[in-house]
């Protein structure tokens, strides 16, 4: 089913609201005329009734009676509509001027409305005398069919208003919505025109009505995170063929000098090994990737088993030490923590954050771990003496392929620059964050790890 | 010593066969599935290295078959794919390791070894030796020409590991992960150190060196005729 457009359902809806209004309107003003003509029809009727008891005061019988019907056609003439009948206490018929009329017409005392083959009449009984019991009966029938024409043609009038004014707030309605909803067509011609090519495209927030702004933000902010997104993915793929280019015209330019003429054995085997170091690395790297692509789609789960971070703090610490006493850098802990957490995962994450601060820290530096429990979890931080990182690049530091010495690596065996991406993927997938400071002569990465789950 | 590979891929089941029978072993290749169970199942291996895709059957319907039929080979998996539940699923069947493409062959080698000498049963040795390089693993001492070297802790792990399994090309990612513990892919050269400070210890001081590089695939400790 097609759904309704947003303008047209206020039209109809305007439409419906000006329908109900006129209509009870209409109603109202009808039943008012309707019990204004009856108050008028008594009073007329209560005119007559006073002038014909006066003619007809102390009739008994029905001889007394005719001999005084002489005078009633005058009476009678005086409202051509009125009809009489005049009936015994015994319910005989003494005189009767509407002939036409069926003979069983309502009894009651009082008035009545009835319709007779089209035409609307009053009934109006009422005894001649009142005050006795055995009185004659006097029955005023008034035809008052130009009423209900008129009822009639107000009638006609209201369902006219109804159905013109209905029709009127339609049209009126729909324009209204239409230049009301202008914003919103706006919005849905940006947002068509968002592909992902054009992913700079924004809506005008402070153009927006009230009601539209905040959708309007969201609409905007969404963009920034899709271009955003849509920025690293592409730098990222950029930046693999980049870093898989070098190895690969490595390998077919050696590969083929090798090949062009006969050599001693010893060639082929520098040959092959040379490959051999740079499809490794180029291995490494693919492994890598496909580590940081699972963290991507959520499928790195740690497990979560009790550990001491100190223990493993202090494992790690011993199988850098090698590397450390090379260049006498200190290496130590401070503290201790626990948590639930991967084995595994925490310790490639932390060795690469000591990898990384190794790299960094000149000859008789030190390297310092620090375990602390804090409000909601816990603090582990790896700071290193040496040069500090400037404040405008350490945001980009965990980026894919982010180095901080550009000129350090081209084709060398040194890590490809996913060492920190990975070690905030292992962070965020136990549902912690990380963050690095820097100052004059240190460098620290803050790693908080939430301890409950 | 007879090994069963079962692997589609024509090229990575050759070199595969030509490395494990150059390494002294005697190594039957196959590419599908059905026919890779019937010979575990009747054929008598020391070892089964199966690929997890395979036409047919796949390498897990094979191991399950194994295992039903009683029998305790050790299995070895291969597979491109590295989800976790993949390794789980893999070693709640019965498997005994597990590598992922891409893999170095010196890896896969010294895998296939420690599980060839998981079965045979582990006699109990007090000293290690090769040519003038004793260790006492009782007194925790090492000696190369009657001289006493002094070693850490983690030095003599190491140098124990590379005696026990002299002749046999390690890999750096097995010394870290069995020396130390580390079970990740790094690319760190804390090995590269540590093996260049045991080697300062261990052979400098002699002509005739012990600890081989072996260049893009790790290291090996065997007596070499210069």
């Amino acid at each position: 089913m097609r759904r309704l457009s947003l303008g047209s359902r206020l039209a109809l809806l305007f439409a419906a609201c000006t329908a109900v209004v006129s209509l009870s309107a209409g109603v109202l003003f009808n039943r008012a005329s309707e019990s204004h003509f009856i108050e008028l029809d008594q009073q007329l009727l209560d005119a007559r009734l006073a002038a014909l008891r006066g003619s007809l005061a102390g009739v008994g019988n029905r001889e007394d009676f005719q001999q005084r019907r002489e005078r009633l056609p005058a009476e009678l003439n005086l409202s051509p509509d009125l009809a009489l009948r005049v009936s015994g206490a015994d319910g005989q018929r003494w005189f009767n001027a509407a002939n036409a009329l069926p003979d069983d017409l309502p009894t009651q005392a009082g008035l009545t409305s009835l319709r007779i083959e089209g035409t609307a009449y009053r009934v109006f009984n009422a005894p001649l005398d009142p005050s006795k019991a055995d009185s004659p009966q006097l029955t005023l029938i008034l035809d008052i069919t130009h009423h209900q024409h008129f009822l009639q043609r107000m009638q006609h009038l209201i369902w006219l208003t109804v159905s013109l004014s209905a029709l009127a707030t339609a049209l009126l309605g729909a324009w209204a919505a239409r230049s009301g909803l202008r914003p919103l067509r706006r919005m849905s011609e940006v947002a068509a025109g968002v592909s992902a090519s054009s992913l700079t495209q924004r809506l005008p927030e402070e153009q927006m009505p009230p009601e539209l702004a905040e959708l309007a933000q969201s609409f905007n902010a969404m963009l920034a995170r899709l271009d955003d997104s849509f920025q690293r993915l592409s730098a990222f793929s950029a930046d693999i063929a980049h870093e898989l280019r070098t190895p690969l015209s490595n390998l077919l330019t050696h590969t083929q000098v090798t090949l062009t003429r006969p050599r001693t054995l010893e060639d082929y085997r520098e040959t092959l090994h040379s490959n051999l170091e740079e499809l490794q690395w180029m291995a490494q790297l693919v492994n890598d990737m496909l580590y940081l692509a699972k963290a991507d789609h959520g499928l790195l789960t740690p497990r979560r088993e009790a550990l001491e971070l100190a223990d493993e703090v202090d494992a790690l610490l011993e199988f850098f030490m090698p590397l450390a006493e090379e260049s006498r850098v200190r290496l130590r802990r401070e503290g201790k923590a626990s948590l639930a957490g991967d084995r595994g995962m925490l310790r490639r994450a932390l060795s690469n954050l000591l990898d990384n601060a190794l790299r960094f820290t000149p000859m008789e530096g030190e390297i310092a771990v620090k375990l602390e429990h804090v409000a909601q979890g816990l603090r582990v931080s790896v700071e290193n003496t040496g040069e500090g990182i400037a404040p405008g690049l350490l945001p980009q530091l965990f980026d894919r392929f982010y180095r901080a010495d550009p000129a350090r690596r081209e084709g060398s065996s040194e890590h490809a620059g996913l060492g920190l991406a990975i070690t905030q993927s292992i962070v965020r997938a136990h549902g912690g964050q990380i963050r690095c400071e820097s100052g004059v002569g240190w460098t620290r990465f803050v790693i908080e790890l939430p301890t409950s789950h | 010593m007879k090994l069963l590979i079962v692997e589609d891929q024509p090229k990575t089941g050759h070199y595969l066969r030509q490395g494990l029978n150059e390494a002294g072993f005697n190594t039957e290749l196959v590419a599908d599935g059905i026919t890779g169970q019937h010979l575990a199942l009747t054929g008598d291996y020391a070892l089964l290295i199966l690929d997890v895709m395979l036409p047919g059957r796949d390498g897990w319907q094979i191991l399950q078959a194994v295992r039903s039929a009683g029998l305790d080979i050790p299995v070895l998996f291969l597979t491109a794919r590295d989800a976790v539940e993949d390794r789980v699923h893999g070693l709640e069947l019965g498997a005994d390791d597990y590598l992922v493409k891409p893999f170095a062959f010196s890896e896969l080698l010294a895998r296939v070894r420690s599980l060839l000498r998981r079965g045979s049963a582990a006699t109990q040795e007090t000293h290690l030796q090769l040519a003038d390089l004793r260790l006492d693993l009782i007194r925790r001492r090492v000696e190369r020409a009657g001289q006493r070297i002094d070693l850490t802790a983690k030095e003599f792990a190491l140098l124990e590991m590379l005696l026990r399994r002299q002749g046999e090309v390690l890999p750096k990612s097995l010394i870290a992960s069995q020396v130390w513990d580390m079970n990740f892919d790094s690319d760190t050269n804390v090995i590269e150190v540590a093996i260049r400070r045991l080697r300062l210890k261990v052979d400098d001081a002699h002509p005739h060196k012990l600890i081989h590089t072996v260049r893009g695939m790790g290291y090996v400790l065997e007596e070499r005729n210069a």
